[in-house]
């Protein structure tokens, strides 16, 4: 096809983080697991005395899974992905291999330390940006040396243009690095005082505002977490594994600018009716809805670059994991801004229903693209046949299951608590007590409780699918691989 | 023009960054004078309720419980007046918390008491059956950490002005006193010992004799603080 | 495909059903609830409905247009046109953008705080009247559902007190409570029994004897010592406006001061109610207390 056959991709890096998506997802999803189980099962709080708690424990499964896995999976690929689209080798430069390594050890070193830290419960506090300020600087740092190792690679490029998937890489690199600096401005207060634990800070921001930079944060997190750095993925993975173009450069191009442009704004559909100036509560609502639009872009290209190919999708599961997730992308893009309406965020904030639709997009989406990138890469990486193609469709059904039971039964569980809340009775008093709102859903946290215990299964499989691929799998020749399906090799 | 771009990573790069950049600016800015301004009369927090939200930051109660009553009749009905921004001018962090799998907490200090807080955090299914909240009795034994709760007062009082050491409604005498550590320890013992005189459990009582604070002293006073 | 558009509306309609049986009777006329039923409607109608729509490009079409010159790690590119029915959506949403912020939730006129003001006062001013003279069977129902929210949590479901962590409601006073205030006197209900109860009204044998007569209901021969008491509390206990509560029964001048200004007692400490509870929710729950008297 092109004359990069000569072109020895070095995957050392890659393969090391590799590693570490399937020991965090396996992590993360576990507590994950066991959270949701408790909060069925009470008892289940008191295993681990003080460290056991629902409370303490789900820093730890949102910690485990976004900076664990995802940025893992995240790395994982663009140490894959970056070499591919921008032509050139990591053993070409030896400063950018150093970097890599730098990279990775210093970002276990981090995840020990906030797994340790989250733990005993040293915590600032704030969702998603728990870690207090001696391990935001060291984030610091191991973001800078992504920073370089995108910058360095694109530095010495040999593809003049930017791949789509480069667009977004880049994105994501600049939009957490902006977002988690502000968001976690915060003072020392052994530094400032003299007095008490060197580990403790206190927020630059206070209140109403601290409350705007979090979610200004944390929504966006979301986007440069769990949505661009994962459309970097399926751009990349989806048209190579099927050997598919994709279908339009513009909607490409316009999907991109227009998720850039519109995602920030929308941060305010967190704060709805709450004491944020109510103009700020109804931008959210409104550039939320318009933000269907820019994300259905990427998942709409996707599924029609598959256009024709309905006999890869029955035939590949890799395919299937794909296109199911630009699926569940839409699914989720659809339900978070029609949740962003006042009237709906009236009953759906604060319910079970928000972390249905936080999980009909990380399980179905983002972990789905993760793992099918995984199944991609594995064979390259190993130059090993992938072990078993059965199992990865045994997996499939597995997973989409447990997403079902995950999502319905959250689904259920959060209108039901929201119109609860606000029922009255006929004298017009409340009609329930609270505990009658907890009480009722005890089955639904039963099923999600069975379908998270289905969706680990399944990662367990990906886990035992990509070891035996890479421990026993039977040994290919990696250049034939280039330009080929795992499937068919 | 985007063409352009693509072929030039850094322009690329800060195109990126101004069309991400721009909407924070617009949009959370202007407010930030206006929302940080406190409701009058509003009293910092002292050293003790300090030392019990950090209970609540470490125990992370913010997985279940929320601190923001909407304007809703339903809500207002279940948990009294709806949050104000200038009631958490103080707050840092915020803990307005996502999830309610838990009752709000803003006002619970209107409705719930000392010994009733006891009775729910050593085993909630003693008062409430069928709670799912957990039991938290390593509170009971834990020491909080006083010093580093004034090390974050005195912070805020020099840092951001936050009103210590001042009269604050006007009648002459000074509402929040913090003063020295050795001042703030002694002042966070009397509340404790208040507290713990409305408590039944030994072991917390006679901790707090011998000059100790329990955590779950702290937490009680920072769940009566909130009204 | 006819699988999947089974099996995906199927999913959809088990949702929507169970979802249904479950707020059905909740839903009642408030709007926030219609429009969330539609909401999650509209969720999955377009989710489902769009999805199968490319499932069917998948299984009928083929690609085609014309392919750009480059090519990264062997992956192409179209050039092919927006489809219209995105770019016509996203116009779509911009238009709904505009009508939300003028004249859904006006950026110049909308208040929630407003809004809470007008849904609060109509309420009020139509509850008010409504119940004024309500039945003694309207009170006692309404008494036990405020119950149920405001007090369950620390008197227990059946109003018991939960084995001595709050008071026992289905009777008057324990004796030792009564004990209590004997030796400790009270001061609690100061807006409407400003002058307070002094401690040690009666000691030893005789305190014994009094409190063990009014805790029983004052059955039987009253002791002596009660005389002291009947100054402030009444011969027969019924209490004395502005002087000393009734502590035979749950009056509704006992219950209003107790739920304005809380009680400390040998059990525990009861919280304040005041501002609250309407006189009509104090009235209510009056009788149902009564009602679970023994
Ligand atoms: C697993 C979820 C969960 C966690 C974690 C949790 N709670 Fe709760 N909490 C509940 C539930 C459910 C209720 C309602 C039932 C009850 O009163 O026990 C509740 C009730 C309460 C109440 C009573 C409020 C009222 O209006 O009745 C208080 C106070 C409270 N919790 C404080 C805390 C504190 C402090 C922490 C952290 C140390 C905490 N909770 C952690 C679930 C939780
Ligand atoms: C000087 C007037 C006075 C006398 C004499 C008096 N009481 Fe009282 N009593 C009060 C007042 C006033 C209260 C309300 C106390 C409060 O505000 O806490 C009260 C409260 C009580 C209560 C508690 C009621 C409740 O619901 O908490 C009991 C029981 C009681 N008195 C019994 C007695 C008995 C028995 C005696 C005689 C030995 C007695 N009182 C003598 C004025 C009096
Ligand atoms: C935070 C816990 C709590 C809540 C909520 C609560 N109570 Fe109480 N209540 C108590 C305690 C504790 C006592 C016992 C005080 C004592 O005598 O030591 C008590 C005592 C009482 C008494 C008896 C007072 C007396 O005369 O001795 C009445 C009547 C009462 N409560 C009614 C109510 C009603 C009605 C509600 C709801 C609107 C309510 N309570 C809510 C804790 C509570
Ligand atoms: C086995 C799979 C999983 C299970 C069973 C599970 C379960 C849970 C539970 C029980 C909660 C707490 C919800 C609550 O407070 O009511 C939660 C929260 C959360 N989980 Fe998971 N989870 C799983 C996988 C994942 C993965 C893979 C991700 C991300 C990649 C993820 C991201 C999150 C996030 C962001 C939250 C916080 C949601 C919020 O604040 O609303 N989870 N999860
Ligand atoms: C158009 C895109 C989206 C919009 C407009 C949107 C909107 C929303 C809304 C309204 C909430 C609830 C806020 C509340 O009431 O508490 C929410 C929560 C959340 N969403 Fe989305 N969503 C979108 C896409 C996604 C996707 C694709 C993911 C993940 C892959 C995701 C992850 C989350 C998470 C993690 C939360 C929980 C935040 C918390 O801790 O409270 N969202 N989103
Ligand atoms: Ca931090
Ligand atoms: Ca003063
Ligand atoms: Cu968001």
């Amino acid at each position: 096809m092109q004359n990069n056959a000569a072109l020895e991709y070095d995957y050392t890096i890659a393969k090391m983080f590799v590693f570490s998506t399937i020991l965090f997802g396996i992590v993360g999803m576990v507590i994950g697991t066991l959270i949701a189980a408790q909060l069925a099962f009470p008892e289940l709080n008191y295993l681990l005395g003080e460290y056991g708690t629902f409370s303490r424990l789900r820093p730890l499964h949102t910690n485990g899974v976004i900076f664990g896995f995802t940025l893992s999976g995240i790395w994982a690929t663009w140490y894959y992905v970056g070499q591919r689209v921008l032509k050139v080798s990591m053993a070409e430069s030896p400063f950018l291999m150093a970097i890599g390594k730098l990279h990775f050890w210093l970002y276990m070193l981090v995840m020990v330390l906030a797994v340790v830290t989250l733990l005993m419960g040293i915590t600032a506090s704030k969702e998603y940006a728990q870690l207090e300020w001696p391990l935001d600087l060291l984030v610091v740092v191991v973001w800078v040396l992504w920073g370089l190792s995108i910058f360095g690679l694109i530095g010495i490029r040999r593809e003049k243009t930017l791949y789509i998937s480069m667009w977004y890489y880049i994105a994501t690199f600049l939009g957490i690095a902006m977002l988690y600096l502000f968001n976690n401005m915060a003072i020392p207060t052994q530094l400032v005082t003299g007095y008490g634990s060197w580990l403790h800070s206190v927020s630059m921001y206070a209140g109403t505002n601290d409350a705007l930079v979090q979610w200004w944060y944390g929504h966006n997190a979301v986007a440069f977490g769990f949505t661009v750095p994962i459309i970097a993925m399926i751009y990349y993975f989806l048209p190579k594994e099927s050997g598919q173009a994709v279908y339009s450069y513009k909607l490409s191009l316009l999907s991109f600018w227009g998720l850039m442009f519109v995602y920030l704004w929308a941060g305010g559909h967190h704060l709805i009716y709450s004491t944020v100036p109510d103009w700020m509560q109804s931008m959210g609502s409104v550039f939320s809805v318009v933000l269907i639009l820019p994300s259905w872009g990427s998942a709409i290209n996707m599924l029609l670059t598959m256009k024709g190919e309905w006999n890869q999708l029955t035939e590949n599961p890799l395919i299937k994991f794909m296109v199911l997730a630009s699926t569940f992308y839409m699914l989720s893009t659809l339900e978070g801004p029609i949740q962003s309406i006042k009237s709906v965020n009236a009953i759906a904030h604060f319910t079970d229903w928000i972390p249905g639709h936080v999980h009909d997009g990380v399980l179905g989406w983002v972990v789905f693209m993760i793992m099918a990138a995984i199944f991609h890469m594995a064979p390259r990486l190993f130059n090993k046949e992938l072990y078993s193609k059965s199992l990865v469709e045994k997996q499939f059904w597995l997973q989409t299951t447990g997403i079902v039971l995950y999502f319905s039964s959250m689904w259920i569980a959060g209108i039901t608590q929201g119109m609860m809340w606000r029922a009255v009775d006929e004298y017009g008093n409340l009609a329930y007590s609270f505990i009658d709102t907890v009480t009722v859903l005890h089955p639904y946290y039963t099923i999600r409780a069975v379908g998270g215990l289905l969706y680990l299964i399944g990662f367990f499989m990906f886990a035992y699918n990509i070891y035996k691929t890479f421990a026993s799998g039977k040994e290919v020749d990696g250049s034939t691989l280039q330009n080929k399906t795992p499937m068919s090799a | 023009m985007f063409h352009w771009l693509e072929e030039r990573p850094f322009f690329f790069a800060v195109g990126v960054f101004v069309v991400i950049a721009f909407a924070g600016l617009i949009e959370i800015l202007p407010n930030f004078a206006q929302a940080s301004r406190p409701i009058e009369g509003l009293k910092p927090y002292s050293v003790l309720e300090i030392a019990g939200k950090e209970v609540y930051k470490k125990d992370n109660c913010i997985a279940c419980h929320s601190q923001l009553i909407r304007p809703f009749k339903s809500e207002t009905d279940r948990y009294g007046m709806y949050s104000l921004s200038g009631e958490y001018a103080y707050d840092r962090p915020f803990l307005w918390g996502s999830k309610r799998t838990g009752p709000d907490l803003h006002r619970v200090g209107n409705y719930r008491t000392t010994d009733w807080h006891e009775n729910h955090m050593w085993e909630p299914t003693s008062v409430v059956p069928n709670s799912i909240m957990p039991a938290y009795k390593h509170m009971f034994s834990n020491i909080a950490d006083i010093e580093t709760a004034y090390a974050e007062a005195l912070t805020v009082k020099n840092v951001f002005n936050v009103p210590y050491d001042q009269d604050i409604n006007g009648d002459g005498n000074v509402d929040v006193a913090l003063g020295s550590w050795e001042d703030a320890r002694a002042q966070a013992l009397k509340e404790a010992e208040a507290i713990a005189a409305d408590m039944k459990n030994q072991d917390v009582k006679d901790a707090v004799a011998r000059g100790e604070i329990p955590e779950i002293v702290a937490i009680i006073a920072y769940m009566n603080r909130l009204k | 495909m006819k699988n999947i558009v089974i099996v995906a509306i199927a999913i959809g309609v088990i949702l929507m059903g169970l979802t249904y049986s479950y707020v059905g009777d909740i839903i009642g006329d408030d709007i926030v609830n219609i429009i969330t039923i539609l909401a999650a409607l509209v969720i999955l109608v377009l989710a489902i409905g769009v999805s199968l729509k490319y499932v069917n490009q998948m299984k009928n079409d083929t690609a085609s247009g014309e392919l750009a010159d480059e090519n990264w790690d062997g992956i192409g590119e179209y050039k092919n046109e927006l489809p219209i029915g995105w770019a016509l959506s996203f116009l779509g949403t911009m238009v709904w953008a505009a009508w939300y912020w003028t004249m859904g939730y006006p950026v110049w006129a909308y208040s929630q705080i407003g809004e809470w003001n007008e849904e609060v006062k109509a309420h009020k001013a139509e509850y008010e009247a409504q119940w004024a003279d309500a039945s003694q069977s309207d009170l006692k129902n309404m008494g036990k559902s405020v119950f149920l929210v405001q007090c369950a949590p620390c008197h227990g479901y059946t109003g018991d007190g939960l084995d001595g962590k709050a008071a026992d409601l289905t009777q008057r006073m324990s004796k030792e409570s009564i004990l209590y205030t004997i030796q400790n006197g009270g001061h609690n209900f100061k807006s409407t029994y400003p002058g307070g109860m002094p401690a040690n009204m009666a000691t030893g044998e005789s305190a014994e004897q009094i409190a063990e007569y009014v805790a029983s209901g004052m059955q039987g021969a009253q002791p002596a010592g009660y005389a002291v008491c009947a100054g402030c509390h009444g011969p027969d206990g019924k209490g004395i406006p502005g002087v000393g509560p009734n502590i035979v029964a749950f009056d509704n001048a006992t219950m209003a001061a107790i739920l304005k200004d809380g009680k400390k007692g040998n059990i525990g400490t009861m919280p304040s109610f005041d501002g609250r509870l309407t006189p009509v929710q104090v009235k209510a729950l009056t009788t149902y207390i009564n009602s679970i008297q023994m």
